[in-house]
This record gives C-alpha cells, structure tokens and sequence, in this order.
C-alpha cells in the first residue's frame, strides 16, 4: 500500500498519534527514502549533493508553512545553486526541479498547483521586463522568497472578509484541522464576537480533537462530534466553515475524507457551506466523480486487530461537488465557484 | 466646498425618493467644483467623492444603488487616472531616452521601473488574480509620484497642467455617459424582450416595476401576443396600476392577489420581474411577496427571469439579508388604525401592545432560484454577476470610508 506523503505529513502535524500508526510510518518513511535515492541523481551535475525532494522536505516539515510555500522555496533554492547563465537554461532546469518534486508526491494538490505557480511566473517574468540574466535571477528568488509572506498575508486576508459573515450568536460547524479556519476563528474572538464552534473528531487523524484544544485556549465554546454525529446536529447549525486541501476548476473542493458527506448533508437542511482557501491552491483539475483523483492513502488505526481478509478504505480525501458549496473565501475575494475557472483561465491560457 | 456641502444637504433630506440617477448628478457637481492640487489629483477626487458617497449612504442604507453609484464613480475616477498616466508614462518613456545623456540623476532604472511602474498599475486597478499572486504590490500612489517626478524635469510643465485639466474633463465625461446608460436602461433591456417572449405565452409578474411594463411593452410592439398574470402585491398594490397600464396598450390582463399565485403557477410560461437590489453572489432584493413567486416558479419548472439595470448591481454579499437590507414600513398601509387603536395602543397597561405589525419592504431571492438577469449589458446566468462587478467596480472601494478613518 503505497502512502500518500501529503497526508502523512498532515497528521504529523494536526493529527494526534497512536503509537501504532507510528510504527507503521516509520516504516513507510524508510521505504520513501529508499526509492527517493534513485531521484537524486537527475537534480544536477555529478557530484552535487543538492536535491530538490530534500530541500522541500525540510520546509514541509514545519507545521505553520503551507505546502505550496514550501515548494516555491525548494524551487528558489534550485534556482540558488543553478549554475545556469541563460533564462532559458534556468527555465529547463526549473522544469526538471518542479516535475520531480510533483511526480514525488503525486496526491499533493497545493504542491502541483505552487509548483505550475511558480513556472507560469517564472516564465512570464523573463520574457517582459529583465535584460540582465543576473538581476532577474535575483528578482525571481527574491520573489519566491517574498512568497512565505504572501501566504502569511492571504490567511489574513481571508480571515478579514469572513468576518461579516460570522454573526454574533451563530453556531459554526468546522471539519478537520485547516490553518485558515483557524485565523479565521481566531480573528472573529479577537473581535470578540460570540459565536460557538462544533468541531468534529476527524478520523483517523482525529485532528478536530487539537483544533478543538485550540479554540478552547482562545475561551471560545466547544463541542466535539464524532464524524456520524453530523446530521444529527446539523439543525443548530448556522453555517459549515472548512478548508481545502485543493480547489479544483468545477469550482468543488478536495478535502479531508468526510467534507462530502458534511456538504451533502448541509445543503438538504440548507445551510451554507463556506470554504476558505488560499488563491495558490487552484488546481487544474476536474475530477468528475470521487474515484477520479490518484489515490491518496493513509493508514487508519482501529485499535483493534483486523483480519486480513477485510479490506479498509483508506482513502484520506474526497471531492465536493459545486453544486454543494455556498461560498469560497480567497485571498483574491469572495468567490462564488463559478469564479474559480474563470480565474484558472486568466492564468493558464 | 461650501456649495457641495449644501448640494449634499438638500439630497440629504430628499433621500427618500433618491434615484442612481440623482446621486450621479451630485457626484458630478461634487467633481467639478472640487479643487484639485497640482499632483495626486485622481487622489482629491476620490477622497471628495468618498467623504460625500459616506454620507449618502450612511443617511439610507437600504437605498442600494446609492452606493453603487458612489462606487462606480470612484472606478470610474481610478480608471481614467489610468489611462491617463499610461499615456504620460508613453510620452515620458520616449523623453526619458534622449534625455539621459544630459541628466545624471535619471539613471537607466527609468524606463524599466517606468514600464515596471505601468505594468503594476494595470494590475492594481484589475482585482487581484492568479496571475499577479506573486508579484510586487506597489501602492497606488506610487503611480502619481512618477508623474510628479516626471513633472519636476523641464519642458513637461505645460503637459502637466492639460493632463489635470484633462483628468476632471475626462471623469465628468465618463459619469456623464453614466448617466446617460442609466436613463436609457429601460430601452437598452427592452430590446431583449423579443428574444425572451414568444407567441401564445403566459407571463406572471408580481407588482409594478417600469423596466418590467417597458419590456412587455416592447414585445408588444413587436406583434407579439401574449397574456399578462399580475400579481398584485400586497400591501401596496402597485399590480393595480400595471395591470390598468397593461390594458391600456392592448394586453390581455387577469389581475390576481399574491396568494394565488401558487395556484396559477402550472398555467404560466415565463416570470418576469423587476428588482431593488442585485447582490454580488446573484440574489435578487425584490419587492415583498417575490421569494413566493420564486419558490412556486422552481417547484414548477417555470423559467425566473430577473430585469435589472447595471447600476442595480451591487458589488456586497447580502450575510443577513432579513435584517440588515430590509426596511420595515408603517402598518397603516396593513392595518386601518381607527379600527385597531385599541390593540396597538402603546399608553395601556404594560406599555406594550400585543399586537405587532410588521411590514417589510423587501425579500431576499436567493440566486439558485433565478433563472437568468436580463441587464443593460445582455443577459447573463446568476453565476456570472462576479464578472459585471469586476467590469464595474475596483476592490478598494467596498467599504466607502475616508483612508485617515479606515484604520488599515
């Protein structure tokens, strides 16, 4: 069973940990490790030790970091140790960097969607404005660099626009822990506004249970769910917030495994379903039913020996139709879905 | 100032019957009395537009497309400052070669931050995209500080005092044929009824709206024939008065009471009404009664089509549309006071009656049940509304508040 990455990492940084499903990564590291050699080589000239799996695994193991940040700054570093004297050398060499790093983990979407970010940019960049090689090699890395910040700032700015939209005296249903929706909450207690979150458990990361000792250190109330429990307290909610691992050209959202059946679930009792996601994790993607995605698997911990003749569905994630969201909240605006392929166009076509 | 500041007074006390069309004209006495300083004049405009649009919307609130023109003018400014200073950044492009030899202090960073400055300030005024996600975001002023940079050289002087003449020309002009588009949105929506109303068909509408009776009108002119369902629209019966108009000009008319109109609906091809308000996800704030209609149209498949000018389209989300974009009118257009004196007598007892009368102006349609918008620019799906607000509205100007008060 092949690990999804992306997913790992998650847990690692959201999930809370049994030491079963522990041993079972470790294991599965070591075999990541093992494959991943053979791609070092292709990264650059013999004898360099500079890899760009390497170095995006470094910044992706910080838990505040967006994924997407962390792959722009594996492609700045790339472009650091280029030796490259042509635009067109370093575009190749870019090229090269950001399909490794994409055929590497292929179930991150904001990894895929940073990394054809930064190609587009680079590309447009270099043909517009530069003559001097030098000065916009230093530009583009300044400019990858500057993106840390860029991502910091667009979870502010989503935080502010969701504001009006969280009234004194609502009920919030959150699903998994997304760092968006955590500005966002945090900011609405900031501005004390009284307003009560019910948090769902999350399995099998169980991340709902840290996001739900989280908000309980910013004083605001709480109630945990277990995932089944939806429905049946959908009635004293006033609105689903979530977040979005990717946000697909349809205009749906891929999130963690669970955010479906909350969508649905929501949208026959008519409440609005709000996702916050940052514009860098548009994807061009159009997954046309649940099993149209790569596989993105995670190893789930029962508790209790399972025989090996039953099959576990292990998928981490799904897909949430359009049709089932309210409204996505961006660092570019409050978008309805339909804005999303308009905007992916603008940048790819 | 003191003359805008009566202007805006007298508007003021009128608010109730204020249309787009009044706030344009005194947006526009606004700007052309306003004084503008020598450099940052796209910046005067807007602070002057901006302190008087706080006003006007502050004094009505539910008034919405007083705010939508307040902001279209703030684009319209923003936009022609533009174009504007990309024409100047030309001319000082091709100055700025032939003078490099002679000045030492303009290094060959110029005409590159020049065109850097002009490409950034395209993207500035376009809302923010993909596409520029990675770039610099310089702040608009930097735009005016080139020119006035540029103005500091000799030779420009005489440019710059017909560029800020020209900016105040060109922005009268621009909210002129605002307001021109306003005043014949009617005939530019009634164009469409042809493609919309076909022979034999049953239209329902729910009380009076003018773009509604010119674009039966229209059709009507056009040898179509076809019967008219008005509801009457309760508790102001405005439907009276169109159904009087409808016969006048020769249309089959049944009038009946908004209760029937789940009833009537399976007899009906087409809904056609007017709007107060178009909100930026697609709904619709239409007169009282219109989410009933909606809802029966959808439960029986009858297309819902929205009539709305441009200048109805309003660029915020309506979060609470109940509370915060209703207005709630006087019962006595419910009830008739001599009759009801003593249920609703304030003086008795505990001091509150126990009748309540509540008599809202408006309803909320949410966008999934309308069908299509017919506006001034064609017509479009709910879906699109985005677009039309990104055509006619700049980012900054959401909230409309003073730059020394909003605390960003």
């Amino acid at each position: 069973m092949s690990m999804s990455a992306y997913y790992q990492t998650r847990a690692a940084h959201h999930g809370v940990v049994t030491s079963d499903w522990l041993a079972q990564s470790q294991e599965a590291a070591t075999r990541a490790v093992v494959t991943g050699g053979q791609e070092i080589v292709d990264g650059g000239k013999s004898g360099r030790a500079f890899s760009v799996i390497d170095e995006f695994n470094n910044w992706r193991k910080q838990p505040d970091l967006a994924e997407a940040v962390a792959a722009i700054r594996a492609l700045a570093a790339v472009i650091r140790n280029s030796e490259a004297k042509t635009m067109m050398e370093l575009e190749i060499e870019l090229k090269k960097a950001s399909d490794s790093l994409k055929s590497w983990d292929t179930t991150s979407i904001s990894l895929t969607a940073g990394c054809d970010l930064f190609m587009r940019y680079v590309t447009r960049t270099s043909a517009l404005e530069y003559e001097d090689f030098n000065s916009a090699r230093s530009r583009l890395i300044e400019r990858a660099e500057k993106f840390g910040e860029i991502s910091y700032k667009a979870r502010k700015i989503i935080a502010m626009l969701s504001q009006d939209f969280i009234f004194d005296g609502c009920t919030i249903l959150v699903h998994g822990f997304s760092r968006v929706v955590m500005e966002v909450l945090k900011m609405a207690a900031q501005n004390k506004k009284l307003f009560r979150v019910l948090c769902t458990e999350g399995r099998p990361d169980r991340s709902g249970l840290r996001l739900a000792n989280e908000l309980a250190k910013l004083d605001v109330p709480v109630k945990l769910l277990i995932d089944s429990a939806v429905a049946y307290t959908m009635d004293e909610v006033d609105m689903v917030f979530v977040g979005a691992d990717g946000v697909v050209e349809s205009g749906g959202i891929i999130n963690m495994m669970g955010t479906y059946q909350i969508a649905l679930v929501a949208h026959s009792m008519n409440k609005p379903v709000y996702v916050a996601a940052e514009s860098y994790k548009f994807a061009r993607l159009y997954p046309l039913d649940q099993k149209d995605m790569g596989p993105a698997l995670r190893p789930i911990d029962f508790g209790v020996p399972i025989p090996s003749k039953v099959e576990v569905e292990t998928s981490a994630r799904d897909y949430t139709p359009p049709q089932y969201l309210t409204l996505l909240f961006t660092d570019l605006g409050v978008l309805t879905p339909s804005v999303v392929s308009d905007e992916l166009i603008q940048l790819y076509l | 100032m003191p003359d805008t500041q009566a202007l805006v007074m007298t508007f003021l006390t009128s608010l109730k019957n204020a249309t787009a069309r009044q706030t344009a004209e005194l947006l526009r006495s606004v700007i052309s009395q306003q004084r503008v300083p020598y450099t940052n004049q796209a910046g005067a405009l807007i602070d002057a537009v901006k302190a008087v649009g706080e006003q006007l919307i502050a004094a009505n609130p539910v008034e919405l497309a007083v705010g939508n023109i307040v902001r279209r003018v703030l684009h319209i400014i923003r936009e022609e400052d533009l174009s504007l200073t990309t024409a100047a950044i030309g001319e000082l492009n091709l100055s700025a070669v032939s003078d490099d030899e002679n000045d030492d202090d303009r290094d060959g960073n110029t005409t590159l931050s020049a065109a850097a400055v002009a490409a950034a300030a395209r993207s500035t005024l376009r809302p923010p995209s993909l596409q520029t996600l990675l770039e610099d975001t310089p702040v608009s002023a930097a735009v005016p500080q080139t020119s006035s940079s540029g103005g500091d050289s000799e030779g420009k002087t005489a440019d710059k005092s017909s560029r800020s003449r020209k900016l105040k020309h060109d922005v009268i002009e621009a909210v002129n044929e605002l307001i021109q588009d306003i005043v014949t949105c009617h005939e530019q929506i009634a164009e469409q009824a042809v493609e919309h109303i076909h022979q034999n068909e049953v239209i329902l509408t729910l009380g009076s709206s003018r773009t509604v009776s010119e674009f039966l009108f229209a059709a009507k002119e056009k040898k179509r024939s076809f019967r008219v369902f008005v509801a009457e629209g309760a508790p102001r019966y405005q439907g009276h008065l169109l159904a009087k108009e409808l016969v006048a000009r020769g249309l089959q008319t049944t009038l009946i009471t908004d209760s029937a109109v789940f009833a009537m609906i399976s007899r009906v091809n087409m809904v056609i009404v007017g709007a107060h308000a178009v909100m930026a996800n697609g709904g619709v704030i239409a007169p009282v009664g219109m989410n009933l209609v909606a809802l029966a149209a959808q439960k029986h498949a009858v297309p819902f089509v929205v009539l709305a000018g441009s200048h109805k389209l309003c660029p915020l989300y309506p979060h609470n549309p109940e509370v915060l974009l209703n207005e709630l009118r006087s019962p006595s257009e419910l009830l008739d006071f001599g009759e009801f004196s003593d249920c609703m007598d304030f003086g008795s007892g505990s001091g509150s009656p126990l009748l309540h009368v509540v008599n809202p102006a408006f309803d909320y349609v949410p966008p999934k049940l309308v069908s299509l918008f017919i506006t001034d620019a064609g017509g479009h799906n709910p879906s699109y509304m985005y677009r039309l607000i990104a055509d006619y509205y700049s980012a900054d100007d959401l909230v409309v508040q003073r730059r020394a008060i909003a605390g960003n």
